[in-house]
């Protein structure tokens, strides 16, 4: 009897092995191809516009889709590409290619260039910003600046009806003290950039400094850190900047930034995130470089908002290509991304959706046109560490706000530590 | 039973495979899921490791930078412990208050013990984390309560790094079902004939809670005691969700866990996040450890007497 039950338990068991390992043969007819980015819900909605238009002109292709925020996109990305089960198409930022592409976990895009990926109709600059030591790994999905953004009518509140491109630091610092006084103790005139690296990167790329150099380093000077804090303290002091502790619940998502909130004029973003920023705002907003400084160059430059990338280990390689060729140049494809990415790398796919846009979308593909007159050059993609730097400056620029340390302490602090972590790294 | 009759040692064998059958899936998980993985992260803290290349032996390196050089660190530890501090024993003494007077058989008991858990089910999730930010910022639930009840003007409590660690001690606090259940079981336990006993010496309420209540509760209080003592090392999801994951405001809801997630997953430095893991490891040991020891003077069991 118990030699029985036990056989009958063992060949159970195995039956249940063999079912098991039958399944993943099941799952794979067909192609499938998984799809990863980071955005916001404006983004998830075109981006999956888009696949479900693909796969509906591809029957027999499956496209999963996953996004996350950025924060925790590049964890699970990271951990996904170091388990060998990272996602087919995989939104790819400047800021990481070149850490992506030099581990061999990007594919050279070569091999299914021309066909089924054409990017022939793409400008020079917009392709070549996907290469890394000569061979391309990524495709720009459109392309962008940083911009501030603001609410136009607050702006009409204080009299300013449109911004003058010239605008200077001094037009706004008296701008954002204006506004503070419409609903004072509730709403500031300008959120606080001083904690955010794109916002300092600006004001050294306005003296015609850079924010790191070739070999990693970083190439700004102490000076420069006090500088900064200095020129928002005095904003915040004068009561044209929001307080730390309103300024401190931005954690980064276009929905607790300061303008979103409610409680400032002015926000300090991408020019591409206007789309999204307009998504969850009531009243209208436009888009302006950032101030300029009296005898300095603009500090704007063009960069990639991001790219798509194909994993070096994807089993679909042609597939892939042939996904990314329908979002950049395939009219369906384009028109359900829009500008929400960025303003598309090939002319006749900005001629595409240039019918669509709103006001709002053709004040950003000017805004990028204007600004790429006046743009310095691209700086070389930040070192590895600089995600560290950028949070580093976070937590610092808010001690300095909060009154725990002195301007020139903190900018101390900023310089040395990120000097160990770019060391360290 | 029919089964011929085995060699002693054969029969043992034949006797013990299906018990061992029975645990194989649960030896296996064992092995490969939490053995494995632990004793593979002790060597991995002795590596740089970023999980896009291959591990780099380097001795006691981390340990190093985490003792001699790393300030975050000290200031992880040192949130922790503030955090640890004042929410353990303010959950305990919660849930005991809480656990002494559903005790009395009140009208609608049951009813009154089953929401006070409702906390507990709900407080590690992420949608209290959410709710919790939105109570506590500038201009939330809790300031506007402060200002129409006595006309304070709050800070916002979340984002100043002053008061943002208190809100997460709040939350945890306000999660005082678990040990509050077990210690109304506990209270149920003492037998009511040395209360009678007591109120005819002529000991009031306090004296009775002090001299009866707290030394037959001691074992359970201890249990609660080291249970919560883990539990809080190990807080992570309020101030990960809370803070948008960035231990903010200047650092000061930055929990040891959340700093090494940090290290982990934030910056790719799997080597030293895996020797601050076995430091927390460590940490909570010696905790528990003194518990057991000092419990020596002050918990003792039933059977012992």
């Amino acid at each position: 009897m118990t030699n029985l039950n036990r056989r009958l338990f063992t060949q159970g068991i195995l039956a249940l092995g063999a079912a098991g390992t039958s399944l993943p043969t099941l799952a794979q007819s067909g192609t499938r191809l998984r799809c990863f980015w980071w955005g916001n819900p404006e983004r998830d909605r075109r981006t999956r516009a888009a696949l479900d238009a693909y796969q509906k002109a591809n029957a027999g292709t499956e496209v999963g889709s996953e996004s996350l925020g950025w924060g925790e996109y590049w964890t699970k990305l990271a951990t996904q590409t170091a388990a060998g089960n990272a996602p087919d198409l995989i939104q790819m930022d400047y800021r990481y290619i070149y850490e992506y592409a030099r581990r061999n976990t990007l594919l050279p895009l070569e091999g299914v260039m021309p066909k089924p990926l054409d990017l022939s109709g793409f400008s020079a600059g917009a392709r070549d910003c996907g290469k890394v030591d000569g061979k391309l790994y990524g495709v720009t999905l459109g392309t962008n600046s940083k911009a501030m953004v603001y609410d136009t009518e607050m702006f009409a509140k204080v009299g300013v009806a449109k911004l003058d491109a010239a605008w200077t630091w001094e037009d706004m610092a008296k701008i954002a003290a204006e506004i503070s006084k419409v609903n004072p103790g509730k709403y500031w005139g300008t959120g606080d950039n001083s904690r955010w690296e794109q916002g300092f990167e600006h004001y050294l790329n306005q003296r015609g400094k850079m924010m790191y150099a070739e070999d990693g380093k970083a190439a700004f000077k102490v000076e420069d850190v006090a500088e900064w804090f200095e020129l928002w303290d005095k904003l915040r002091k004068s009561g044209a900047c929001a307080p730390a502790e309103v300024v401190a619940l931005n954690t980064g998502a276009i929905d607790q930034y300061e303008i979103s909130r409610g409680t400032a004029a002015m926000s300090y973003a991408n020019s591409n995130q206007v789309v999204a920023f307009q998504a969850i705002h009531k009243s209208k907003l436009a888009l302006s470089v950032f101030p300029n400084l009296k005898g300095g160059v603009s500090g704007h430059y063009i960069k990639p908002a991001m790219m798509m990338s194909v994993s070096a280990r994807s089993r679909n390689p042609q597939e892939a290509a042939k996904l990314i060729q329908f979002m950049v140049n395939e009219a369906e494809g384009v028109k359900a991304l829009g500008i929400e990415r960025g303003v598309p790398g090939s002319s006749a796919s900005q001629a595409l959706i240039s019918g669509d846009l709103d006001a709002l979308g053709k004040a950003q593909v000017d805004y990028v046109a204007a600004v790429s007159k006046i743009a310095v050059p691209l700086p070389p993609p930040p070192p590895k560490g600089a995600g560290e730097v950028e949070k580093l400056l976070l937590r610092v620029a808010d001690g300095v706000a909060f009154g725990r340390a002195s301007v020139s302490d903190g900018a101390k602090q900023f310089f040395t530590d990120a000097t160990n972590i770019l060391a360290r790294a | 039973m029919k089964t011929s009759v085995a060699p002693a040692g054969n029969r043992l064998r034949s006797d013990d495979l299906p018990a061992y059958l029975f645990l194989l899936p649960w030896l296996c998980g064992f092995l490969f899921f939490t053995l494995g993985p632990t004793l593979a992260s002790l060597a991995l803290s002795f590596t740089k490791f970023d999980l896009l290349t291959p591990p780099r032996w380097i001795g006691f390196e981390n340990y190093e930078y985490m003792f001699l050089k790393d300030q975050r660190f000290g200031n992880a530890l040192k949130v922790t412990f503030v955090y640890l501090f004042l929410e353990v024993p303010l959950k305990l003494c919660f849930a005991l208050g809480i656990a002494v007077l559903l005790d009395k058989n009140i009208r609608g008991g049951d009813t009154y013990r089953a929401l006070f858990y409702v906390p507990s089910l709900l407080g590690g999730s992420v949608a209290i984390a959410v709710l919790w930010r939105q109570l506590f910022q500038g201009d939330g639930i809790v300031n506007r309560a402060l200002y129409g009840a006595f006309g304070l003007e709050g800070p916002s409590w979340i984002s100043n790094p002053e008061t943002s660690i208190y809100t997460l001690v709040l939350l945890a606090v306000w999660q005082f079902g678990s040990p509050m259940i077990i210690f109304l079981a506990g209270l149920r336990q003492i037998p009511k004939e040395l209360y009678e006993a007591a109120s005819i010496d002529g000991a009031g309420k306090l004296a009775q809670f002090i001299k009866i209540t707290l030394p037959l509760l001691a074992p359970v209080i201890f249990f609660n005691l080291v249970l919560q003592t883990i539990e809080g090392f190990k807080a992570f999801t309020p101030a990960f969700i809370i803070s948008g994951g960035t231990g903010g405001p200047v650092d000061s809801t930055m929990f040891y866990t959340l700093y090494l997630y940090q290290e982990a997953f934030g910056h790719f430095r799997m080597g030293y996040a895996a020797a601050l893991a076995w430091l927390l490891l460590v940490i909570i040991a010696i905790f528990t450890a003194i518990s057991f020891i000092t419990a020596k003077y002050w918990v003792h069991y039933d059977d012992e007497r």
